[in-house]
């Protein structure tokens, strides 16, 4: 990749940083907004603003450089700072809590936000904290007095 | 005849032991290839990198197993060490393969050099062999007392890989350099 190519991806990359990214609440959001963006077929990326303001090549890599970077981020939390990544993910969503971390723990949604070229150690970590993260969730909702 | 005996039986202990942590790590490896998540690391699938050391030290990381014993709940805790215990395995399988694979790539490099340093190969491939060793022990050691419990073996493991991999990669440049001035000059 030229100098100049890679300069406009870090300009994409900045643009959508501020615009989008930072107006979502957690890393783990972002995590899930970035995923969303990758065609489940060819494993590329989209975001029609971004491809707009700048061209959908760079846009695409753009996309790829946040998500393989939040995700990296989120896998080197630790258990406790997930778990509150996954408090403020439920509290900004509109569904309830309870459903979530139902449909979560049943469907595991979050394995299709692990970026293509990543460390498997990395993956297998991030799947299984995530998981733990959703256990401690659903234990301390078990151990909590029901509503009156 | 005593000091005889006892080489023998020294030997068929280490023979034995090999033996041993050979058998474990085939076994884990199966285990990890039905267990996992992710594919395991390998020559097709792989990253060619090792692990990041940063991702080293949260897998063996004591702090999360604080924070899961102070949420009381024995179903949680169990299915923390479980899960820790095959995150771990992989790390050390993946390490273990990262190892033999820049090995293989530094064989194939100085195969054919015409000026190879005996003492510095000597001395990368008792590095080498001092790796694989401390791999197998990591395996054992996450079975026997869990990933938390190993952390500062772990952490030992992931700098000698990285200054093994390092080494392999100045040696390489070395190589490189060494043979290709030999050829200029041969001209």
């Amino acid at each position: 990749m030229t100098t100049t190519k890679l300069v406009t991806v870090q300009a994409a990359y900045d643009d959508f940083l501020q615009r989008s990214l930072s107006k979502l609440s957690c890393d783990l959001a972002r995590l899930i907004y970035l995923a969303s963006t990758r065609d489940y077929n060819t494993g590329t990326y989209h975001h029609d603003g971004l491809a707009a303001r700048f061209s959908p090549e760079t846009a695409a890599k753009a996309l790829e450089i946040a998500h393989r970077q939040i995700f990296l981020q989120l896998s080197a939390y630790s258990l406790e700072e997930l778990v509150e990544q996954l408090r403020i993910y439920f509290e900004s969503s509109k569904d309830g809590a309870t459903e979530i971390l139902r449909m979560w723990q049943k469907l595991e949604p979050y394995r299709i936000a692990i970026p293509v070229e990543v460390n498997p150690a990395v993956a297998r970590l991030f799947l299984s904290n995530v998981r733990l993260a959703l256990a401690i969730w659903r234990s301390r909702q078990d151990q909590s007095p029901p509503d009156q | 005849m005593i000091s005889i005996t006892l080489a023998i039986l020294m030997c068929m202990v280490a023979v034995l032991s090999l033996a041993l942590l050979a058998t474990r790590g085939s076994s884990v490896k199966r285990e990890l290839a039905f267990r996992s998540d992710v594919p395991l690391y390998d020559e097709t699938t792989g990253d060619p990198s090792l692990c990041p050391p940063e991702f080293a030290a949260r897998i063996f990381s004591s702090a999360d197993w604080t924070f899961v014993a102070g949420e009381k709940s024995p179903e949680v805790a169990r299915l923390f060490l479980d899960e820790r215990r095959v995150v771990a395995l992989v790390w050390v399988h993946q390490t273990k393969t990262a190892i033999h694979r820049i090995m293989r790539e530094h064989t194939r490099v100085t195969r054919h050099s015409q000026d190879l340093n005996l003492a510095t190969e000597a001395k990368l491939f008792g590095h080498y062999l001092q790796l694989v060793a401390v791999c197998d022990l990591l395996i054992l050691a996450i079975q026997a007392a869990g990933p938390s419990r190993v952390g500062a073996l772990a952490t030992y493991a992931a700098s000698l890989s990285q200054s093994f991999a390092d080494a392999q990669h100045a040696l390489a440049i070395t190589t490189a350099a060494r043979d290709l001035r030999g050829a200029s000059t041969a001209h």
